[in-house]
């Protein structure tokens, strides 16, 4: 197993700046997730790692190793590709085997049918590779058929084996996912995580999809124009963005903005509701944010009057939970929180509502859209 | 049985005008074929398949089939090799790929006929750029080769004139003639390669220019060059105005050059013998309809990916 690392890794595409010095590095074995929307230049980073695009400046190491000239054949590395890229004229075994061929078999040997009499043993031994990777993936029973008589989830099945029956230092994966069915997108999802730990293989996987990200990754890194804005857990993405682009990026629905004020001491108001917490400077324009499910309806005649009043303008009934969209401020402000099916049942459109915050849970970014970490009691009492 | 009238009457514009334009000729044609019919004569004897034992048995036909195709062998693969070499050349430039292109597409926009008067004048024995470039080898260390030695002593081929390069030079006519077509066919072909499978290949080790080739260019042309093949066979086998151009007087050097379409205006119309010049179109016709009927079993059986 090897590390990789990515270091100041820069591209453009003649004025156009697509990648702005990368550091990235990735732990043997991890399963590593690049996010971002489209056009941010996930792809692009992968397909430098990939050597299928030449970096305008730094180094791609893979085992210490820096190995920009070395071209994408040689860098030991699997890909799987969004639309699977299966050479149509060959049948599943045949994708399966040709990287085994490329790699195990002389030129002489590869020749047609001149080659596979020559080298009968070698040409058993891969078939017997590519039939036990099969074997992994359930689909025995697809070995003789074309890609093009596969439904999408069998040829990303195939595509998969073709990626790992070379066992190669890692797997790459550039949106796998997206031209499947919603219900299989998911299933897979489940079955790529399982496949990750079974191979104990890295895996560097690029999607936009931030539920991908979030449900497979050991660690993933959320990319914005160029940049890595944060890497880290998926965990401490979703709860502890650094970044108003990574907190509104990644999760769904997205994250609530509410225009917020800090006066002197460094106490947070939004939209005339106090905020139980302090930060120890004071940021023009700053913004609050809370995720739907940080909000809750105000519950009782004990709390009458101490959250935002709001008007629902719409419900979205999910079955186990209740999205509740409103409009704080005389309509200025949208949100969405997220509900029990129960508290929203009397609840129509138009109803006037109260909003409370977790306190603890609201962040609070400067207007750059740099989060500002809020003061420990401790220094709030000293202050 | 309203409807099924209704529809006939749809349909019966297309269905007159096919039959009228394309089946009745080719029937007729065909019926002309077994009598001894001339233009602007009263009537006409039955002969039976007369003709036909007559293409068979003569020399004149025999070398007719000779010329045809040695034609067609020597034409369709190297205007199908060469045209696939030139498209994959264009398509891996970066620049200058349309100013190739243009270049060697001029040929087959070129009306044939004219360009023949040029190629006539190039391959004069004696005044000929061709044998003049060749006559200023004489002299030098070239002379070893047995074709300059000969061409310096006596004089270098007479190419159009000559029974052993005519049937080769008409056919060098037409390959220069010809590539540019398949050029732009597999150029197009080209294009519709995704570029995915390339990563693909690079990515599952494929190194050399040879590898790509083999792994995913060829196989992914291959319903290209189905129809590419077939459309220079039939190109091929239709040749015609070189051949009327350079030998108006028939044929060639000994008849070497006596090309099946050839052979039809000479006896259909120039001899006025409609019954053997049917015999030789139909002869054409079926070689031409089993090209197409090989060219459908191929797209269906071997080379339909989708």
């Amino acid at each position: 197993m090897a590390s990789i690392v990515l270091s100041s890794i820069a591209k453009s595409f003649g004025p156009t700046v697509v990648l702005k010095s990368i550091e990235l590095s990735i732990r043997p074995g991890e399963f590593l997730t690049l996010v971002g929307p489209s056009g941010c230049g996930k792809s692009t980073l992968l397909r430098i790692l990939a050597g299928l695009e030449q970096q305008s400046a730094g180094d791609v190491l893979i085992g210490g190793e820096v190995v920009n000239k070395v071209r994408a054949a040689d860098r030991n590395l699997a890909m799987v590709f969004q639309s699977y890229a299966l050479y149509p004229h060959m049948s599943v075994l045949q994708n399966m085997m040709t990287p085994l061929t490329l790699r195990d078999l002389t030129f002489a040997e590869r020749l047609p049918l001149l080659g596979p009499a020559m080298a009968r043993g070698k040409y058993r031994a891969l078939h017997a590779q590519a039939v036990e990777t099969a074997k992994v993936l359930q689909i025995e029973a697809l070995l003789d058929r074309k890609p093009g008589q596969l439904s999408g989830g069998q040829r990303q099945r195939a595509a998969l084996g073709r990626a790992m029956v070379r066992k190669p230092v890692a797997f790459l994966m550039d949106e796998p996912l997206s031209n499947l069915d919603a219900a299989l997108r998911v299933h897979m999802r489940s079955e790529l995580a399982q496949l990750h730990r079974r191979l104990e293989t890295t895996f560097v996987y690029v999607t936009h999809d931030q539920a991908e990200a979030l449900t497979m990754s050991d660690r993933m890194a959320v990319m914005m124009s160029g940049e890595i804005l944060q890497l880290d857990s998926p965990d401490r993405i979703y709860d502890d963005p650094q970044d108003l682009r990574v907190a509104t990026f990644v999760g769904s629905p997205k994250i609530n903005c509410l225009p917020a004020e800090v006066d002197g001491e460094g106490r947070i108001t939004s939209l005339g509701l106090a905020l139980e917490r302090r930060v120890g400077e004071r940021p023009r324009a700053p913004t609050l944010a809370i995720r739907p499910e940080q909000l809750r309806l105000s519950k009782g005649p004990a709390e009458v009057g101490q959250g935002l009043g709001a008007t629902i303008t719409h419900k979205e009934n999910l079955g186990a939970e209740v999205y509740l969209h409103a409009a704080l401020a005389d309509g200025a402000v949208p949100v969405i929180l997220r509900a029990d099916p129960e508290e929203a049942f009397g609840l129509s459109i138009g109803s006037r509502v109260e909003l409370l915050p977790r306190p603890d849970r609201a962040l609070l970014f400067d207007d750059a859209g740099r989060r500002l970490s809020y003061l420990a009691d401790a220094e709030v009492k000293a202050a | 049985m309203r409807e099924r009238f209704t529809a006939w009457c749809f349909a019966a514009p297309a269905v007159l005008l096919m039959a009228v334009i394309l089946i009745l000729p080719i029937v007729i044609a065909a019926g002309l074929s077994l009598t001894n019919y001339s233009l602007g004569n009263d009537g006409f004897d039955w002969t039976g398949l007369k003709n036909y034992d007559r293409i068979v048995s003569r020399s004149s036909f025999q070398k007719m089939f000779t010329a045809t195709f040695t034609y067609v062998g020597v034409v369709v693969p190297l205007s199908v090799g060469l045209g696939l070499g030139a498209a994959l050349m264009i398509n891996s430039l970066k620049r200058f790929g349309d100013f190739y292109k243009t270049i060697y597409f001029l040929p087959v926009m070129a009306a044939l006929l004219a360009m023949a008067i040029v190629w006539e004048f190039t391959l004069h024995p004696t005044i000929g750029l061709i044998n003049e470039t060749l006559s200023l080898a004489c002299g030098s260390w070239l002379e070893s080769f047995a074709f300059f030695e000969r061409g310096c002593v006596r004089n270098f081929p007479l190419w159009l004139g000559d029974k052993h390069y005519a049937i080769w030079t008409v056919a060098f006519i037409g390959i220069w003639q010809g590539f540019g077509f398949t050029m732009v066919l597999y150029l197009a072909g080209l294009t519709s390669i995704p570029r995915e499978l390339y990563h693909a290949a690079a990515m599952d080790g494929a190194k050399t220019g040879w590898d790509r080739f083999r792994l995913v260019t060829w196989p992914m042309l291959g319903p290209t060059t189905v129809f590419v093949v077939t459309i220079a066979s039939i190109r091929s086998f239709q040749v015609f105005d070189t051949v009327e151009a350079f030998y108006p007087q028939g044929g060639g050097p000994s008849k070497s050059v006596y090309v099946m379409m050839f052979a039809i205006f000479e006896k259909g119309i120039q001899q006025n013998l409609i019954g053997v010049g049917s015999a030789v179109t139909v002869i054409f016709l079926t070689f031409v309809l089993f090209l197409t009927l090989v060219q459908r079993w191929l797209v269906e059986r071997r080379v339909h990916y989708a």
